[in-house]
């Protein structure tokens, strides 16, 4: 057993520890004259943090309205899919909706550019008289983005704990005078929440650290923290507080995490626990 | 008794597959009724086409004498018990049963629920298992609580479909026993799907037999037994002895009838369901207990329908009964069942020993000639 | 995209935007640098050596294989080619988006590089970071310093040593839409009250903030390198109050000048070139109150593992021809009147690409600090979350 496990314990620490603790390091030096690491020990980094309040705030707040609105989005679609599609087409719809995700996202957040932009949409908008719409560039195009990017992440746990949901639960729901918008509430929203969950957890995630469709879709103006360490590693080189604002990010993210754990072991039932 | 549920021509459809075909039925109020068939031939469907799950596609449902067929199931006075039980996991034992009391509106008072649904739990002997959560229980508990839930509503008609299929032999027969006595006790009308003869015939009023989608026959436990409309239904129904043969002649009272294997028969015409003509292709079946066997031709009586000899081929000790297999050139094998201690008072029959055989007129049935299947020991 | 620019954009051109992004040629600098996807673009061939076609001949023994690291679209195949038929020597060409990314790509080591192509202000970093070889020039001998402007060599010389050979050169200013801005601005103090004015909501500066503190610098009158906190402090007032005029912050700043959503962005005169040539009301201006002017260079990492290939290589692109090929390929003027002299007459006197001199009196190279200056770095960031 032990030796089974050794492989695993070693691309753990290779992968993820390792990196953290790199991470946990830099955070503490400080920056070299030509950027880059220069060693040391400082809380300087940590206590620069607030040079980054805003690319926090704007993180979570984006972070949890992004998912809120991929769920939205997402949920309608899985449960499409999941309850009202011929099972001979389901697969066909499935594969539909990954297709798109087999183009890197680089090149789609791309192709939202265009049609975002000033010809796109609001061009289309013109036409049928409402004017003067900007979409690009604006905290809009960037959810619009998100909610783009993010549906499959979204859709796929909440698709298949709906796909386990055991219909007759629903019929029996029915039989006892729930009609549909009832036994909605009472029956498949509750016992899709292990998919709801996974899947919000799965793309708050994501996003806390997502910095490509606000660089693309909110033109700079909407600034992540993902976007304040590309800056940080990339053009700044300022290791350490880019591994400080790392780390504060993981820490964050950690706390977020441990939430859901406490929740999915609360909420644990003999029918959900395999999505958690 | 005025009927509570009724199909009226009623088909369904899948497609290519018809599962139910052109049913007509009525269940008296009160009744406990069940739909007996092999697997597939539309049960489940009928049963659903009851509840509301399903929608015929010709003919009609009706619900206390009102066609139901554009109610949706939520609307339906009646309630079903799902073969697995489609207990809620999220929710527990209380509030599993109140389900259907918290669906009404308006939504009955807190403690009013709360006092029904023990009511209930009494009812099925789950007093104090109401914060439990249902996975913890064993199956025949999660099968009482089934039941508590789809009788709270006081439903017309409860609908089980194959409640007890679950649950192994010994404890199945400990619900069956509860189940008839709780339809005796809240005077419900009960349709239960099974495939389970003993099981339909040890519990119901009233069985309907099913084949491919048609009702073969509805009727008592006894009258299925005892007179069978079809070699389907005799077949299905207990063990019989089939042997073919055609209609020479129907007189008044008396149709003569020659085997194909040569032998005549003479039987009396109130023994046949269906009226045949000269030259009809017919079945005669006869139980196995109905049989006497005998060494002294002289036991066997006189106005006996057929006389033979045959040779034991095996023979099964039931106890008190014994099953003997025989064989004789012109009608094949066949099954007697003589009891031990019959008024002949002979020893049992050994293996290999030839013995007379003989049936009575009234003991034979004649039945259309059913080519679907002909076995000649069922 | 096409001139008619008040059309709606059809799915052919779409499709043509999406390859032009695919082969990275957008821009200059843009896209790999604001994905950080540059690291990982390096092609994949080299690393298969059964692939590798045979050399057909060899004068030295030069191995088989060299690894250039550069700017996206900023070569022409055509050269590559020629030189692996002639010396057997295969390159794997990886694209970067930025300087900074090139810098800590090798401080981290172990890049594999023979030859990357620095920005005049990166290299004296490069030397004091011991990253780059002194060139031997008598390995070089393609290369004529006296076909080369001092203007635009003189960065490769640190401490007396030369550590490149220059490649092409060009100005940073903006660019305007003259159907939309029809104020004609020709400063950045212009620029900038522009986008408060007639521009509003219809200005882009780059995502870089070497030149968009450049600019704003530039608008107050002070030096495009200044460090000065005091100076930088105005500098950032000035970003800040024009920022809720933006379109965008981005170095990616083509496509919305195409689409016709912005009018003005500051702009790096090959792009200026690319675009005017597609779209004529595309105007290009040398700011009168400033602004930058760079050479891009060839050099050596230290560690490079071919150095014959690397030096043959070298030589091989400050060929005057090889150079006024590689020029027709992205656009950007050569630094060696060699070479320039054999561009076509169009190209060679291009008034955005060769700029009167006089423009460009006011124009500052990039300095080596105004790139590692933690201030700028954090005056950028903090005006990027404003
Ligand atoms: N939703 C459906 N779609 C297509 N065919 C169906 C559907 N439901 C039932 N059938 C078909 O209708 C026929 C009757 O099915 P039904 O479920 O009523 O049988 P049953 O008597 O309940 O059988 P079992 O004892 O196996 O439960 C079968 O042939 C079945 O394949
Ligand atoms: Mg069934």
């Amino acid at each position: 057993m032990a030796a089974l496990l050794a492989p695993t314990t070693l691309w753990f620490l290779v992968m993820l520890i390792m990196p953290l603790i790199v991470i946990l390091i830099f955070s503490f030096g400080e920056r070299a004259a030509v950027g880059g690491y220069g060693g040391g020990f400082t809380f300087e980094q940590y206590a620069n943090l607030p040079a980054r309040l805003k690319a926090f705030q704007n993180t979570l707040t984006y972070a949890p309205l992004g998912t809120l609105l991929s769920l939205l989005v997402a949920y309608p679609l899985a449960y499409f899919l999941a309850l009202k599609v011929d099972r001979r087409f389901k697969l066909v719809l499935l594969v539909l909706v990954i297709v798109p995700f087999w183009t890197s996202l680089l090149i789609r957040t791309y192709a939202w550019i265009y049609i975002l932009g000033g010809r796109g949409i609001p061009t289309i908008l013109e036409w049928i008289g409402i004017e003067g719409v900007r979409l690009i560039n604006t905290p809009t195009a960037v959810l619009i983005g998100i909610v783009y990017g993010y549906l499959p992440l979204m859709v796929f746990p909440v698709y298949v704990s709906l796909e386990k949901l055991d219909k007759s639960l629903l019929e029996a729901s029915n039989d006892l005078g729930g009609n549909s918008f009832k036994t909605f509430l009472q029956i498949t929203l509750p016992l899709s929440m292990p998919g709801i969950a996974t899947g919000c957890m799965l793309v708050f995630i994501l996003l806390m650290g997502e910095f490509l469709i606000p660089a693309f879709l909110g033109g700079g103006k909407v600034f992540f923290i993902g976007n304040a360490m590309v800056d940080l590693f990339l053009q700044s080189r300022n290791w350490p507080f880019g591994s400080a604002v790392a780390a504060t990010l993981v820490v964050i993210m950690l706390i977020t995490v441990s939430i859901y754990m406490r929740l999915a072991m609360r909420n644990k039932t003999g029918a959900d626990q395999s999505l958690m | 008794m005025t009927s509570v549920a009724a199909f009226r021509n009623v088909s369904k459809r899948y497609g290519e597959i018809t599962a139910a075909r052109n049913l007509n039925l009525d269940v008296a109020s009160g009744e406990f009724l069940s739909f007996l068939g092999p697997s597939g031939c539309g049960k489940t469907t009928s049963l659903r086409m009851i509840a509301g799950f399903e929608q015929p596609s010709e003919g009609e449902v009706f619900l206390e004498g009102i066609c139901v067929n554009d109610v949706p199931a939520y609307s339906r006075p009646v309630n079903m018990v799902f073969q697995h039980y489609a207990l809620f996991p999220h929710l527990n034992v209380e509030s599993n049963v109140a389900y259907g009391l918290k669906q009404r509106s308006p939504k009955p008072p807190t403690g009013e629920i709360h006092n029904r649904v023990h009511e209930m739990l009494e009812l099925v002997q789950l007093t104090g298992y109401s914060l439990r959560q249902t996975w913890e229980l064993s199956g025949g508990q999660q099968q009482r609580v089934a039941l508590a839930r789809a009788l709270i509503n006081k439903p017309k008609v409860l609908l089980l479909d194959e409640p007890l299929a679950a649950l192994d032999r010994k404890l199945r027969r400990e619900m069956q026993i509860e189940l008839q006595n709780l339809q005796r006790n809240v005077g419900i009308t009960f349709i239960l799907v099974t495939h389970d003869q003993e099981e339909a015939l040890s519990m119901s009023d009233r069985v309907c037999i099913m084949r491919e989608g048609e009702i073969a026959q509805v009727g008592s436990p006894l009258d299925l037994y005892d007179r069978p409309r079809n070699q389907y239904v005799a077949d299905f129904v207990g063990k019989s002895n089939f042997f073919y043969g055609v209609i020479e002649q129907v007189r008044t009272w008396k149709v003569d009838i020659r085997l194909d294997c040569g032998i005549p028969v003479v039987l009396n015409s109130s023994r046949s369901f269906n009226s045949h003509k000269n030259g009809d292709k017919i079945c005669i079946s006869v139980r196995p207990e109905q049989l006497v066997l005998a060494r002294d031709e002289s036991n066997i009586p006189e106005d006996s329908a057929i006389k033979s000899t045959a040779r034991i081929m095996n023979r099964i000790f039931l106890g008190e009964q014994i099953e003997y297999l025989l064989c004789d050139e012109r009608l094949g094998e066949f099954l007697a069942l003589s009891s031990r201690h019959n008024e002949l008072n002979e020893k049992p029959f050994e293996t290999n020993e030839v013995v007379f055989v003989a049936w009575s007129r009234d003991a034979t049935l004649i039945l259309d000639d059913d080519e679907r299947d002909k076995p000649n020991v069922s | 995209m096409s001139k008619n620019s008040d059309k709606q954009i059809t799915s052919k051109q779409f499709m043509r935007q999406l390859w032009r992004y695919k082969r990275g040629s957008i821009s200059r600098r843009e896209f790999l640098g604001v994905t950080g996807l540059g690291m990982a673009t390096a092609v994949m061939g080299a690393a298969i050596p059964s692939l590798l076609p045979q050399k057909s001949w060899a004068s030295t023994d030069l191995g088989d294989r060299l690894v250039f690291s550069t700017w996206p679209n900023y070569w022409n195949q055509a050269n590559l080619d020629e030189f692996t038929a002639n010396t057997g020597v295969n390159i794997q060409v990886n694209a970067f988006g930025s300087n900074e990314e090139m810098l800590a790509k090798l401080q981290a080591g172990g890049t594999g590089w023979d030859v990357f192509v620095p920005t005049n202000y990166t290299i004296s970093n490069y030397v004091e970071l011991g990253l780059i070889q002194e060139l031997d020039l008598s390995r070089i001998p393609n290369y004529d310093a006296s076909a080369n402007n001092p203007k635009f060599a003189g960065p490769a010389t640190v401490n007396g040593k030369v550590y490149c050979v220059p490649k092409n050169w060009g100005t940073t200013g903006f660019i305007i839409n003259s159907n939309k801005i029809t104020s004609g601005p020709k400063s950045w103090k212009d620029f900038f009250e522009v986008t408060k004015g007639e521009g509003s909501g219809h200005t882009i500066v780059h995502d870089y903030q070497l030149t968009t503190i450049g600019a704003a610098l530039c608008a107050l009158g002070y030096s495009f390198n200044s460090i000065d906190p005091n100076e930088l402090a105005e500098a950032e007032a000035v970003l800040i109050e024009s920022k809720p005029h933006l379109f965008a912050i981005t170095s990616d700043y083509q496509p919305g000048m195409r689409s016709g959503d912005a009018w003005m962005s500051i702009c790096w005169n090959g792009d200026a070139t690319q675009l005017h040539n597609d779209l004529p009301e595309m105007q290009y201006v040398i700011a009168s109150d400033g602004g930058e002017i760079w050479t891009d260079f060839y050099a050596i990492p230290a560690e490079a593992p071919h150095l014959d290939a690397a030096y043959a290589f070298l030589n091989y692109m400050q060929d005057p021809a090889v150079q006024a090929r590689d020029a027709e390929a992205h656009g950007y003027a050569p630094t060696d009147a060699r070479a320039i002299a054999l561009q076509p007459a169009s190209l060679a006197t291009d008034p955005i690409l060769h700029p009167a001199e006089e423009l460009m009196n006011g124009l500052e190279f990039g300095a080596a600090q105004t790139l590692t200056d933690p201030n700028r770095a954090e005056l950028i960031a903090r005006f990027k979350s404003a």
